[in-house]
C-alpha cells in the first residue's frame, strides 16, 4: 500500500476525518472547560493560601499539595468509580471537574509564586501615595503577577491538554482514544499514531503563538509609546 | 501646630528594640537629615511616618491627624499629604513614565487626564527628563528612575517628603543627578526628613540633623553642631568613624600573644600599615607592664582595660588604659625605665589623670 493509500484509509474512507475531528473537538472542551472553572478555583485555593489563619492556610497547602502529588488519571477514576459514581453525572462531566481540580492546584501555586516575585516595594510605594489595599492590588501588583505567572501558564495548558488523553479510561471518545480506535480498524498503528500526535503538536503549538501574539502586541505598544 | 508631632514612638521586631519611644517635632518647612549607623532603627523611624511599619506604641500627628489611631480609609487619606522616597525607587513597572506620574492624582484626586499630563511634562522638565515621558523604568538609569519617583510623589502635591537612603542604591557617577533635585525642592523651602549617608550632601542641605542611636535620637542639633563639635560619644565616634578594639586584663599572667593577635587584626581590618600596628603593639605592651609593676606591686590580681580606637576620618590612633591599684604616673619619674623611654619616642601626646582612684592614660601615636 502506498502513503496516499494509507492515508486514504486513516483520514477519509468512511469519513473518517469527522471521527478524528469529534474527538479532537472532545479533547478541546474538555481542556478549556478544566482551564476556565481551573483556574477561577485556583484564584480562590491560592487566596486561601496566603491567608494568615493558620487552618486555612493549612487545608489550602494540603490541597495543592494532594493535588500536585498525584498522578490526574488516579483522581479521574477516584471520580469517576468513587466519590459521583452514583451522582449520575456524565463522563464528561466527571474529567471536567477532574482537570478543573488538578489545574487549580497547578494555578495556586504559580499564582502565588508570581505573588511573591511581584515588587512589594511598588506596593508600598502605591500605599504611600494614598491608594487602598484594593486599589494597590488591581493597580500595581496583579499587572506584575499576570506577566510573571504568563510563561508558566502557558506550559500549564500545553500540560493540561497532553494529561486529558487519558479520559479515555472512563468511556470518553477524545483524540486519544479516536487515534487508538483509527489504528486498529485501518491496521496503521505507526502512521495514524504520528498523525495523532502532530495534532497534539498543533494544539501545543496554536497555544504557544497565541501567548506570542499577545507578547508581540504588548512590545510592539511599548516601541509605540517610545 | 506642628506639621508632624512623633510622640512616644516604639517599635520592637521579635526580641530587638529597635525605636524605644522617639519623640520629634517637624515644623513647615525644616530640611532634617537622619544619620545613623546601620540598623539603628532610623529607616524603620521614617517608615513608620506613613505606617509602612506599625509601630507598637506611640502617636504619630500629621498636621494633627493622629495617622496611628486612623482606620482604613482615613490612613489613606492621610498619606497622601506625605511622598514617600525609597533606596530602590520602585517605579511602577508594568506601565511607562507618565503613567506612573498620572496614575495616583488620576484615580485619587480626580484630576482630569490632560491636566495631570501637563502637569506631569511641567515636573519632568524640571528634572530634564521631559524626553523621556513615554520611556518604561526598565530602560532608564537609576538616577532617571530616583528622578521620576520623586516626581511621582510631587505629583500630589504632599506637605512633606520622606527620603529613605535616596541614593544607596545608585552608581556613584548618578548620585549627584538625584542630590541636585533634593536641593532644588530644598530651595523652595520644602519640608523633608532624609535619611541618607551622605554627610557632605546632610550637612548642605539640612537645617536640622538627628543623629540615631541606641533606639532614638541620641544627639540632635544644626548641621554645625552635630558635624564640627559633637557632643556625645557615640557621636563623635560617629562622626570621625573611629573604631574600637579593646582588651580587658584581670591577672599578671595575661595571654600576651591573644594581645598581639588582636591588634593586628584590627590594624589588618582598618587599613594599618604594618609599622603602626607594630608600633601600637609595642607601646600597648610596655604600658601594661610599666602599669601592672607600680600598680599592683607583688599581687597577681589585677583590673586593666585597654582599648586601641582609631579615627578614619584623619587616621590618628589612640590607646586609653584604665586601671586600678595604687595612684602611678609612668611620665612623671625622676628616671625613665626603658619601656616609658620607649613610650615617650613613639607618642605625639601622653596624658595621665588619677580620678575616683583609677588611674587614667591615654596616648596618642
Amino acid at each position: 500500500m502506498s502513503l496516499s493509500d494509507k492515508l486514504y484509509t486513516i483520514l477519509i474512507k468512511g469519513n473518517s476525518w469527522q471521527t478524528i475531528l469529534g474527538g479532537l473537538w472532545v479533547t478541546i472542551q474538555i481542556s478549556a472547560l478544566g482551564l476556565l472553572l481551573g483556574t477561577l478555583l485556583g484564584a480562590l485555593i491560592c487566596l486561601l493560601r496566603t491567608r494568615k489563619n493558620p487552618v486555612v492556610r493549612g487545608a489550602a497547602s494540603a490541597y495543592i499539595a494532594i493535588l500536585r502529588g498525584t498522578p490526574v488519571l488516579m483522581l479521574l477514576l477516584l471520580l469517576y468509580y468513587g466519590v459521583l459514581a452514583k451522582a449520575g453525572i456524565a463522563p464528561m462531566m466527571v474529567a471536567v471537574i477532574t482537570f478543573a481540580l488538578n489545574v487549580s492546584a497547578h494555578v495556586a501555586e504559580l499564582l502565588r509564586s508570581a505573588l511573591e516575585a511581584a515588587d512589594k516595594g511598588q506596593a508600598e510605594a502605591a500605599r504611600t501615595l494614598g491608594f487602598s489595599a484594593w486599589n494597590t492590588f488591581r493597580l500595581v501588583t496583579l499587572p506584575q503577577v499576570l506577566r510573571i505567572a504568563k510563561p508558566v501558564y502557558q506550559s500549564t495548558i500545553t500540560n493540561l491538554i497532553q494529561w486529558t488523553s487519558v479520559v479515555g479510561y472512563v468511556t470518553i471518545t477524545d483524540l486519544t482514544r479516536v487515534i487508538n480506535n483509527t489504528a486498529s480498524r485501518t491496521m496503521q498503528p505507526l502512521l495514524t499514531i504520528i498523525i495523532g500526535m502532530l495534532i497534539y503538536l498543533a494544539l501545543s503549538y496554536i497555544v504557544f503563538g497565541i501567548f506570542a501574539l499577545t507578547d508581540k502586541i504588548k512590545a510592539r505598544k511599548r516601541e509605540a509609546a517610545a | 501646630m506642628s506639621l508632624i508631632e512623633v510622640k512616644g514612638l516604639k517599635k520592637t521586631f521579635g526580641s530587638l528594640e529597635v525605636l524605644k519611644g522617639v519623640d520629634l517635632n517637624v515644623e513647615q518647612g525644616q530640611r532634617i537629615a537622619i544619620i545613623g549607623g546601620s540598623g539603628c532603627g532610623k529607616s524603620v523611624f521614617l517608615r513608620s511616618m506613613c505606617l509602612l511599619e506599625k509601630p507598637d506604641a506611640g502617636q504619630i500627628l500629621i498636621g494633627g491627624r493622629d495617622i496611628t489611631a486612623a482606620k482604613g480609609g482615613q490612613v489613606d487619606e492621610i498619606r497622601r499629604s506625605m511622598g514617600m522616597v525609597f533606596q530602590k525607587f520602585h517605579l511602577f513597572s508594568e506601565m511607562d513614565v507618565m503613567d506612573n506620574l498620572c496614575l495616583a492624582p488620576t484615580r485619587i484626586l480626580k484630576m482630569p487626564r490632560a491636566e495631570a499630563e501637563k502637569k506631569a511634562m511641567e515636573l519632568l522638565s524640571q528634572v530634564g527628563l521631559a524626553p523621556r515621558a513615554h520611556a518604561w523604568p526598565t530602560v532608564l538609569s537609576g538616577g532617571q528612575q530616583q528622578r521620576i519617583a520623586i516626581c511621582r510623589c510631587l505629583m500630589m502635591e504632599p506637605k512633606v517628603l520622606l527620603f529613605d537612603e535616596p541614593t544607596s542604591a545608585l552608581d556613584p557617577t548618578m548620585v549627584g543627578e538625584v542630590l541636585a533635585v533634593i536641593r532644588m525642592l530644598a530651595k523652595r523651602e520644602m519640608t523633608m526628613l532624609i535619611v541618607t549617608h551622605e554627610m557632605n550632601f546632610a550637612r548642605e542641605v539640612a537645617n536640622r540633623v538627628l543623629f540615631f542611636a541606641d533606639g532614638g535620637i541620641y544627639e540632635q542639633g544644626t548641621p554645625a553642631e552635630i558635624f564640627d563639635h559633637p557632643q556625645r560619644e557615640k557621636t563623635v565616634a560617629f562622626i570621625h568613624k573611629i573604631k574600637y578594639f579593646s582588651y580587658e586584663i584581670s591577672d599578671r599572667q595575661f595571654d600576651l600573644m591573644q594581645l598581639h593577635g588582636g591588634i593586628q587584626n584590627f590594624g589588618e581590618k582598618y587599613g594599618l600599615d604594618q609599622k603602626r600596628t607594630y608600633r601600637l603593639q609595642l607601646c600597648c605592651e610596655e604600658l601594661i607592664y610599666e602599669m601592672l609593676d607600680h600598680c599592683y606591686p607583688n599581687r597577681d590580681k589585677a583590673d586593666l582595660k585597654l582599648s586601641v580606637s582609631h579615627a578614619e576620618s584623619d587616621g590618628s590612633t589612640q590607646i586609653d588604659l584604665d586601671c586600678g591599684g595604687a595612684a602611678y604616673n609612668p611620665f612623671e619619674q625622676e628616671e625613665d625605665g626603658l619601656g616609658v623611654t620607649i613610650l615617650k619616642n613613639m607618642s605625639k601626646q601622653l596624658e595621665y589623670h588619677y580620678t575616683d582612684n583609677r588611674n587614667q592614660i591615654s596616648i596618642t601615636l
